[in-house]
């Protein structure tokens, strides 16, 4: 059976690619898929967790980070649609403006 | 984990790192070829330190490596594949190894939440939204990543930041401990006798039942956020310089 640490880390290396992707794609949806796999290396943590207690709470949490997941999905699909109205193009570093 | 163990682990950390570089988005293709092999190395140097690991025989250990090589191979192409909609699929691919870790962790209840809320939904949003945005052809932002050095080292220190720690977690929580909850191993919130998705449920609908309700809410208002942003009408900023005289072009902000 392995161990909790073969989980943390392996959440651990889930949230870091993510983190990568988010930091260095200039796609706006490719970053926000990179944030949903953040989501599962989050989600593999506090499972893991959970089992290390043998209580059922971590679960209920990641459960409830599903919801969040939901819903930010949602409003940053429903903000690249209107971002890709306004300029025709998906790439980030057009609103590099917004950088002040 | 032994010093020896940290060390091999920090290494293949790096080789990760390495090859998440060059497989990043770039003009030349041999890169990502080497990446790909380095990539590769990097996963065989992880399994090697997991199955020198073993203690005891057990299937769950060979599950745990296949389904760790999938979610990590799937979580690389996501990030760095340079079409969106295979991105996307991709991530589908790490949704389902996740509900297959998950499973191996007696979460089976969400596993199963996870392949129908992320696989059902999210991702086949995702898919209308790239169908939706997609241009012809591959625009240059995807084949060119912004500043990959630099990011790929960040997530290397996150990295290695946390696999220190990691290393030092117990596998066991003594009874009595500060860590220990009052969920004992013998309490049936935690058995099988009683079954995951009831222990579960149980926890949602009376310890939690307020934050469930929050969490509703939550949902509504995400709703009524995204019908009112994709009902806005917003000029485009490209049909509206192109209708203006030649000579006027660029002079002056579209208003909001």
């Amino acid at each position: 059976m392995p161990g909790i640490s073969e989980y943390i880390i392996l959440g651990a290396i889930l949230f870091a690619l993510g983190l990568v992707g988010f930091l260095s794609r200039r796609n706006l949806i490719v970053m926000f898929l990179s944030t949903e796999v953040m989501f599962q290396g989050v989600i593999i943590n506090v499972v893991a967790f959970s089992r290390l207690h043998r209580a059922v709470e971590g679960q209920a949490f990641a459960l409830f980070l599903l919801v969040i997941a939901a819903v930010e999905a949602g409003l940053a699909l429903g903000l690249i649609v209107l971002l890709h109205r306004r300029k025709g193009t998906l790439d980030a570093e057009e609103w590099s403006v917004m950088r002040g | 984990m032994t010093a020896s163990t940290a060390y091999i682990l920090y290494l293949a950390f790096a080789i990760g790192a390495a090859a998440v570089y060059l497989m990043l988005p770039r003009p030349e293709r041999s890169k990502a070829i080497a990446g790909a092999l380095l990539g590769v190395a990097a996963l065989a140097v992880l399994i090697t330190l997991l199955v020198a690991r073993v203690t005891e025989p057990g299937s769950t250990r060979a599950f745990f490596c296949i389904f760790a090589a999938v979610a990590l191979f799937a979580a690389a192409r996501v990030v760095t594949h340079n079409r969106p909609i295979f991105s996307a699929l991709y991530f589908v691919l790490v949704v389902l190894a996740v509900a297959a870790l998950l499973v191996l962790q007696e979460a089976e209840f969400l596993a199963v939440a996870l392949v129908i809320v992320y696989a059902g939904a999210i991702v086949v949003t995702y898919l209308f939204v790239i169908m939706l945005a997609q241009q012809t052809g591959s625009p240059v932002y995807d084949r060119q990543a912004r500043e990959p050095l630099l990011a790929v080292l960040i997530g290397f220190l996150l990295m290695a930041a946390v696999a220190g720690q990691a290393g030092a977690l117990p596998d066991t929580v003594e009874q009595g401990s500060v860590l220990a909850t009052q969920t004992g191993p013998d309490s049936p919130a935690s058995s099988i006798a009683e079954g995951n998705t009831a222990a579960v449920g149980r926890a949602v609908m009376t310890k939690y039942v307020v934050v469930l309700e929050i969490a509703g809410v939550l949902l509504l208002i995400a709703m009524i956020g995204a019908i009112a942003l994709s009902k806005k009408k917003v000029p485009s900023e490209q049909v509206r310089t192109a209708r203006k005289p030649l000579g006027q072009v660029g002079k002056e902000v579209a208003p909001y």
